[in-house]
Order: structure tokens, then C-alpha cells, then sequence
């Protein structure tokens, strides 16, 4: 657990990189995902990944935070590469790492509060009173306070969000992966949600590593964005920047227009004998 | 008067708060009123070291005291703004106390629910196999299929394992009474009875809930979760006739199939000790044999093995397709599927073995 002070919080702001990737390349059955991916998230920044479905967000995701080993490239955390550290600065660097899964991938035998105070049980020595209220101010910090007695079959997609992000955030980490934090929410919710990242962010300077394809979400949270296109670094840079790429693949993208019709849809007429 | 102050150190983290938790607490059990805890030396801190304070505060609430807090630095004052302090001290709902007859109707709840569905998917199964017929699909073979390939030729080394050794055993057990009487010839007779009417059977259906009523309570218990179940219902496909007939009749072929296979090879296993053991020759065994066993036997025997094959199938299905609460209950269905599958072959062999008696 990092602990927080001003300096701290200017340190995490500093334009050090705090995760690079260096030429990412994974496969899954003979079909690459990501191809030769360069990037770097710098400490303290909203770092959207952005891209259609399929083309490799979650993959690169998953690489970065060290749960996939890439089949080439490797990626580093503060200096360190993390497929190569040895086991005991691996688990130093998980503590300070946060993940929130798509899906939640909260622990169903345990209610809200017990989920959150997890990482702290097993990973401090604190006193149980200290757990508790700890991991009752991350909920309340989520807005879950009230349901924090509930078992996660009982709470909605939204909810369930906003508590795996209070669970990523138990440990204090320097850096919190989310993956599609808005997929599946009303937008309400979605920004609601957009809302703790931005407002976590803010506060802690926590570095935030967001996938998304959820447009309006990426563009109200970003300092930086990564836009992947099959498997590749199609734009990279600040926010408008990238929202402004002349690329046509990404304004496509961007601008939510359909890709051009190669007229196969009615070949049909090739057919028809008149 | 003056009210006492705890003065936190510079560093207030994981590793530094459990002192500060401590001296309040100390300080508070001599009633003071009200206490100050002055946070201005505080260069670093960390969440911990936060709840910590929040921690004292509600301990305080709880002994009728007040707590202030003095000097907060603004980076402490930006992380109190993400928290209301007054929602976390405020005592939590946590679990109401509940009676003790609510309690017990808890605990009973599941069962009679469980009982219930199992009763339910049993009626429902019959009654798709006898309308089945008239329907334009009526048993899918291929599931079945797939489903006999795992209930029955899966468990096949297994149960062949077992039969054998439990024949060798049951021929042992009873040479050594019978050697006494110089009777040792019925080892067929002891072997070949108790294997055929209600060793085998049992046995079978053991085995068989252990490996295939957990099994569909598993997949289907996913499948409910993923809400595949649900999906099939709104495709206008019957989850009853598409996924549970398949496997209970599955269930039903494999435990007749697989209980002819124990009683051979358990006999053989007999028949082998009986040899070596104390001499006796195959032909004799056989002859032995043909003279203790009926048709009759079989045909009752068979028709227990199908009836406990079809509610091992039942059970696993019904216990899985009322799965609640996402991967804890699939672990329940799946404990539940084997206990109570088995419970309810003893329970139907005992019904066989009295309706047997009072028919003669």
C-alpha cells in the first residue's frame, strides 16, 4: 500500500513513464491479436485504450497488467519487466496494480464488504476494526456504503462495476486497470461510473488505464488516448489530438459511420435470370 | 477542562496505525467525553491509516464520546471529500437478529424447496416420455448419445475396477464362514445373490451420482448462471426435452448397462478366489450359480438399476437447473446433487426390496 501525501501525489503526476510495452505481439490459434504494440502510460494520467471489438483492448489489456504473457515484446512497470521479475517483486507489483473485470469477478460466497476487505485480510496485518472501516470507505467512496452487506448476486450490473473498482482501490495501488467499465450500463450509470475513475484519478493520482469502446465515456475521462485498429497502434496521443486524427479508418471509427459497401451483400443479382 | 489529545506521528500508513488505533482506545475507555486526535505532524498517509481514524471515531460513538479531529492537511481534507464520515460511523443495518424458528425454517426451506423440484422434474420427465412419442421430437438422440458415451462408457474402467475387487472381497467374506461347514461351494450362491440383487445396482448408482449427477448439476447450474437455460427457453426450445430427458435416460441405460457389467465381472472375481482359494473349478461354480439365480432375479434387478439410473438423473438435473447466486450455488447443486442422489437410491431399494417381500 502506497502511502499518499502531497508529494506522493506530485510524484505519482510526474511524467515518468509507469508502464511502458515494447513491440507487443500476441497470438491466439494461429491469429494475431496484437501486432508490434509500442506504448507507454505515464504516472498520474487517464490512459484510454479505444478501439472496435475484436481488435486486441482486452488482450492488451490483460498483457499490461501481467495476467497474459505476450508471445513477443515484453512490458515493463517502473523499470521492471514483468514477465521476467522474480516472484517476490512480482507480487510487489501486483499489490500495486488494480484490475476491474468487465464482469465484476467478485467472489459470490462473500458479500460486498467482505470482497473489499479481501486484499487487506490477506495482504496486511492490520486490526479487523481498521479492515472493516477501510474497505467501508472505499465502498462509500463508490457510493455502495448501503449494499455493502449484500452478496454480489443481489446487485446489478452497475453495482457490481462500482465494487470490483472499490476492491481494485482497496490496497491503494499506483495504477487501476478497468476493463469496459461502462459495457452494459444506462448512461446514467456509465457516467456515474466515469465519475469515481475521473474523481479517484483526481484525488489520489492514480494512474488509470481504462478499455473502452464506449466513445462519449472515452472522450469525458481521457488525458491520453490509444486507438487500436486489427491489432495495431492506429493513433496515439492526447485526447483531442486523437479525436481530431485525419486517418478515414478512425474517423470511421470516430465518427460511428459504417464501412464503405463492397456490394457483395447483393450479389444475388449475378443469379436472377430474367 | 481539558480534554485529552492523541497526536498521530508524520507517518500515518498500514504499518503505523495500529498505535494510534490502540492509544484511543485506551484513552476512550476512561469515558473522557471528548478527545481530540490531532493529525497536523501527518506528512504521509495511506487508506489504512484513514480507516483507522474513522475506526476511533465510531468507536467513540459507540462508548458516547466525541472525537474531533484537528489539523488536516488539504490532501486529507480531498480524500474525506470522496467519503461521508457520518454514513460510516452511523451503526451499520449488518444481519437483524432473527428468531429461532425463523432459523430453523431457513435451514428446512432449501430442502423441502429441493424435495419439491426433484418431485416436480420427475413428473415432468414422465410426462415427456410418454407424450414424448406424439410430439415431432421426441427423445434427441444425439444428446443422448453424448450423454451415454460419458454416464455409461466413461465410467466403465471404474466400475469394472470395483466389481472385481468387491467380488474378490464378497468370495473371501464368505469362504471364511463357510469353511467351517465345509460349504465352500456356496460362494457362488453368496456371491452371485447378493452382486445381482442388490450389490450391483447399488454400487452402480453410487458411482453414477458421484460422477454423472454432479456432472449435469454442474453444467446445468452454468448454464442457469450464464443464463443459457434462459436463452433456450425464449428460442422456444424446451430445456426439459432438449437437456434433462437426454440425460436422465442417459442415466437410466448406463446404470442397467453398467450394473450387467459389475454383476459379470464381479462374479468372475468370485468365481477367481473360489478357484484359487479353495479349489473349486469353474463348471462346478457355474452349475452352483445357474442353480441360485432366477430370471426373476435379473428382471427385478434390471429394474432397479433403471429406476435408480433415472433418479440419479432427475435429482442432478432438478438440483441444477434451480441454481442461485452464481458459483457458490453451483457448488451447492453439485454437493447436494450427490448426497441426495444417493440418499434416494437407498430410499427407493428399500421400497423394491418391501414391495418384493409383500408380493411374495
Amino acid at each position: 500500500m502506497a502511502s499518499l501525501s502531497i508529494d506522493l501525489r506530485e510524484q505519482r503526476r510526474s511524467t515518468d513513464d509507469l508502464v511502458r510495452a515494447l513491440a507487443l505481439t500476441t497470438c491466439f490459434g494461429g491469429r494475431t491479436v496484437l501486432d508490434g504494440i509500442d506504448l507507454a502510460i505515464r504516472a498520474g494520467e487517464v490512459f484510454v485504450i479505444m478501439g472496435p471489438s475484436g481488435c486486441g483492448k482486452t488482450t492488451l489489456l490483460r498483457n499490461l497488467c501481467g495476467l497474459l504473457p505476450p508471445d513477443l515484446g515484453a512490458v515493463s512497470v517502473r523499470g521492471h519487466d514483468l514477465y521476467s521479475a522474480p516472484p517476490q517483486l512480482l507480487h510487489h507489483l501486483r499489490l500495486n496494480t488494480g484490475l476491474s473485470f468487465q464482469g465484476g469477478a467478485l467472489l459470490g460466497s462473500l458479500t460486498v464488504l467482505e470482497n473489499v476487505a479481501l486484499p487487506l485480510r490477506e495482504n496486511t496485518s492490520l486490526p479487523e476494526a481498521v479492515i472493516l472501516d477501510t474497505a467501508r470507505m472505499k465502498l462509500d467512496m463508490v457510493g455502495l456504503l448501503h449494499a455493502a452487506e449484500l452478496l454480489p448476486s443481489s446487485l446489478s450490473g452497475g453495482m457490481k462495476k462500482r465494487a470490483a473498482i472499490a476492491r481494485a482501490i482497496a490496497l491503494d495501488p499506483d495504477i487501476v486497470y478497468f476493463d469496459e467499465p461502462s459495457a452494459g450500463l444506462d448512461p446514467i450509470t456509465a457516467a456515474e461510473v466515469d465519475n469515481v475513475i475521473v474523481k479517484l484519478n483526481k484525488v489520489f493520482g492514480i494512474t488509470m488505464v481504462v478499455v473502452t469502446h464506449d466513445l462519449p465515456s472515452a472522450y469525458a475521462i481521457a488525458d491520453r488516448i490509444v486507438v487500436l485498429l486489427d491489432g495495431r497502434v492506429a493513433a496515439l496521443g492526447p485526447r483531442d489530438e486523437v479525436w481530431h486524427h485525419s486517418d478515414p479508418r478512425l474517423r470511421d471509427f470516430i465518427e460511428r459511420r459504417l464501412p464503405a459497401e463492397d456490394g457483395s451483400g447483393m450479389d444475388v443479382i449475378r443469379h436472377i435470370e430474367v | 477542562m481539558d480534554h485529552p489529545t492523541i497526536t498521530a506521528g508524520s507517518t500515518l500508513d498500514q504499518s503505523s496505525v495500529t498505535a494510534l488505533v490502540d492509544d484511543l482506545e485506551r484513552t476512550l475507555r476512561e469515558r473522557p467525553g471528548k478527545v481530540y486526535v490531532d493529525l497536523g505532524a501527518v506528512e504521509r498517509f495511506d487508506s489504512a491509516g484513514l480507516g483507522g481514524v474513522v475506526a476511533g471515531m465510531r468507536r467513540a460513538k459507540d462508548l458516547g464520546c466525541e472525537l474531533r479531529l484537528k489539523g488536516l492537511s488539504e490532501s486529507m481534507l480531498d480524500f474525506f471529500s470522496l467519503v461521508s464520515v457520518e454514513r460510516l460511523v452511523s451503526p451499520s443495518a449488518g444481519a437483524a437478529r432473527v428468531d429461532p424458528v425463523t432459523r430453523l425454517g431457513a435451514m428446512v426451506e432449501p430442502m423441502v424447496d429441493g424435495a419439491i423440484a426433484v418431485a416436480a422434474t420427475a413428473c415432468d420427465a414422465l410426462r415427456e416420455f410418454a407424450v414424448g412419442p406424439f410430439r415431432r421430437r421426441f427423445l434427441r438422440l444425439d444428446r443422448t448419445a453424448i450423454e451415454v458415451d460419458h454416464c455409461a462408457a466413461g465410467a466403465l474402467p471404474i466400475i469394472a475396477l470395483i466389481a472385481f475387487l468387491l467380488g474378490l472381497i464378497l468370495a473371501m467374506q464368505a469362504y471364511v464362514q463357510l469353511r467351517v461347514w465345509g460349504a465352500e461351494i456356496y460362494i457362488a450362491d453368496m456371491v452371485g445373490v447378493s452382486l445381482l440383487a442388490e450389490i450391483g445396482p447399488l454400487m452402480t448408482a453410487i458411482v453414477l451420482a458421484a460422477r454423472s449427477g454432479s456432472r449435469n448439476a454442474a453444467q446445468l447450474g452454468s448454464m442457469v448462471v450464464s443464463e443459457e437455460i434462459a436463452a433456450l427457453e425464449q428460442m422456444g426450445v424446451r430445456p426439459l426435452a432438449f437437456l434433462v430427458l437426454p440425460k436422465v435416460v442417459a442415466c437410466a441405460f448406463a446404470a442397467v448397462t453398467l450394473s450387467v457389467v459389475f454383476d459379470v465381472v464381479g462374479i468372475c472375481g468370485g468365481a477367481l478366489f473360489a478357484w484359487g482359494a479353495a479349489g473349486i473349478e469353474f463348471g462346478a461354480f457355474a452349475e452352483q450359480l445357474r442353480a441360485a439365480l432366477h430370471l426373476s432375479d435379473l428382471t427385478v434387478a434390471l429394474a432397479k438399476a433403471a429406476t435408480f439410473g433415472a433418479a440419479v438423473g432427475v435429482v442432478g438435473c432438478a438440483l441444477g437447473l434451480r441454481v442461485k447466486g452464481g458459483s457458490e450455488g453451483v457448488g451447492r447443486a453439485t454437493t447436494n446433487a450427490v448426497v441426495l442422489g444417493i440418499f434416494q437410491v437407498i430410499v427407493i431399494d428399500a421400497l423394491f426390496v418391501t414391495a418384493q417381500r409383500m408380493l411374495g
